[in-house]
């Protein structure tokens, strides 16, 4: 579909991928809605994109809602979701540390797949009621963002990666089940890319890892990110699949 | 990595996929190379976008090596590589007409397979002889066309199915292979897509059948998305190694 003039809700949107999302889209005259917990950073951003922002936590259902209602109110009901809100742990399964906390799991789990789950069946419910857009009937797109994690299951990223291949698994049906209304289901599942959720990685880490990246031998950029987001928007085709963008990498046990 | 003034290649690319491919590669600026077999239909949209046609079979090597030398003299080395020239028959492995002609499955397997790898070996080789054109030390990137076949089998098509798994189990290791030179391979996998090749396979009747399958949009692919999606694997230096299904989330079951 074309995207010029239509609304998105991006969630995570402050900052790292969903911000990069937020500028490739807002360049291509989209009007966005920042969706974040950190709504200082999230206005930041707004005001520059001439976008609005929205200080919501992705699991509160109630809160998400009257969210979608402010976005329809003010900028049109989104058209283009961008699922990008999400958390890390580095924990192992069990360990001299002790087992995994349960607390964290759960934590990861209901912000990552849970939150991504309940923005995506809301702005859902939302875009049902809008006329279509073009001859196809098409409605809008949900884009969620998974991980190469939730394939490579590298070590301590249990809950991580548990969260990310919900997310990979709830492609298909969603798409298959939002289809009859005319709105694609894709997912993104991303490499290492520069973002606040990788500024935690100790340096030792990303100097061990740049050489098992094949090419180009480098973090991904949110705006590469942020350009298969819009092809993604633009192309009809794209529908029910995860698309790694990861300049080739796979997560073999080294990466301890 | 950008695509105005570079060298393209596109094989099979007089009709379907590959057609509209030199069409958008050339509106984006590039010099096309048309390689089919059918040299008169290559000639006309060489003739329409300003671009050369050499005839190639890519399942003779002699006729590949040919080519790209035409190529390289009329035009330059390649950067960009689209491999879209393949073939199909629908014939069970056996059936009431006796197995499956052993010679027909290497023809296909020649074409669809080895001659993607053919071409791919010989133009990557010539890459190695460029200059980067990015900081990343980018050379050049293949996009190859596998099918939504090779992944989901429908009945009646071992030898296509067999040559697009094995042009999907190409990507990584080919995309490792060149990382170090600075070339990216990706590949697509095409679902229905209204083609030449499409329509010859299933008639019309089936083809209408078999679009009665697909999620969203419900028709078949327009050549042009496919482009699209070849443009942006191009443009996008971050996607490496992957596979990517462009089938408005269709998965063929038993039925067909």
């Amino acid at each position: 579909m074309k995207v010029a003039g239509l609304t998105a809700l991006i969630t995570g949107g402050a900052s790292g991928l969903g911000a990069g999302a937020a500028r490739v889209l807002s360049a291509a005259g989209v009007r966005c809605a920042l969706l974040d917990r950190n709504l200082d950073l999230a206005r930041e951003l707004a005001a520059e994109l001439g976008g609005i922002a929205l200080g919501c936590d992705v699991v509160d259902g109630p809160g998400v809602a009257a969210a979608i209602e402010e976005v329809s109110a003010k900028l049109g009901t989104p058209r283009i979701v961008l699922n990008a809100a999400g958390i890390d742990v580095a924990i192992r399964t069990a360990g001299p540390k002790g087992a995994h906390s349960l607390e964290e799991f759960e934590r990861v789990i209901r912000v990552n797949l849970i939150g991504t789950f309940n923005v995506a069946r809301l702005a859902a419910q939302a875009m049902i009621a809008l006329p279509p857009l073009n001859e196809d009937g098409e409605r809008g797109v949900i884009v969620n963002i998974a991980s190469v994690v939730a394939q490579d299951g590298p070590i301590g990223q249990v809950a991580y990666a548990a969260s990310k291949a919900g997310v990979q698994g709830m492609c298909l049906p969603m798409a298959r089940d939002l289809a009859p209304h005319g709105i694609r289901v894709v997912t993104v599942a991303p490499g290492m890319f520069e973002t606040p959720l990788a500024a935690g990685i100790p340096q030792a880490w990303i100097d061990s890892i740049i050489p098992t990246i094949p090419f180009p031998k480098r973090w991904g950029r949110p705006l590469e990110f942020g350009a298969l987001v819009r092809q993604i928007c633009e192309n009809p085709m794209l529908n029910g699949e995860m698309i790694r963008i990861d300049a080739a990498i796979r997560m073999g046990i080294d990466r301890a | 990595m950008e695509i105005n003034n570079h060298i393209a290649i596109v094989t099979g690319g007089a009709s379907g996929l590959g057609a509209a491919t030199v069409r958008m590669l050339a509106e984006k600026g590039a010099r096309v190379a048309v390689l089919d077999i059918n040299e008169n239909l290559a000639r006309q949209i060489a003739d329409e976008i300003g671009g050369i046609a050499v005839p190639v079979d890519v399942a003779n090597d002699s006729s590949v090596a040919a080519a790209l030398a035409t190529v390289r003299s009329r035009l330059g080395i390649a950067r960009i590589v689209v491999n879209a020239a393949g073939t199909g028959i629908g014939r069970k492995i056996t059936s009431s007409k006796g197995p499956h002609p052993l010679e027909s499955f290497k023809r296909v397997v020649d074409i669809n397979l080895t001659g993607t790898f053919d071409v791919c070996r010989l133009a990557a080789t010539d890459m190695l002889g460029l200059t980067p054109v990015t900081a990343d030390g980018e050379r050049g990137v293949f996009v190859n066309v596998a099918s939504i076949f090779g992944f989901d089998g429908p009945v009646g098509n071992t030898a296509y199915a067999a040559s697009k798994a094995g042009v999907i189990g190409m990507t990584l290791p080919m995309a490792r292979d060149l990382a170090p030179y600075g070339i990216r391979v990706v590949t697509i996998c095409p679902g229905v897509f209204d083609t030449p090749l499409a329509r010859a396979e299933t008639g019309d009747a089936g083809f209408q059948r078999i679009l009665d399958l697909v999620p969203f949009p419900k028709r078949a692919g327009k050549p042009s998305e496919f482009a699209q999606m070849a443009c942006h694997i191009v443009e996008n230096s971050m996607m490496n190694g992957e596979v990517i299904r462009l089938d408005a989330a269709m998965r063929m079951g038993l039925m067909i």
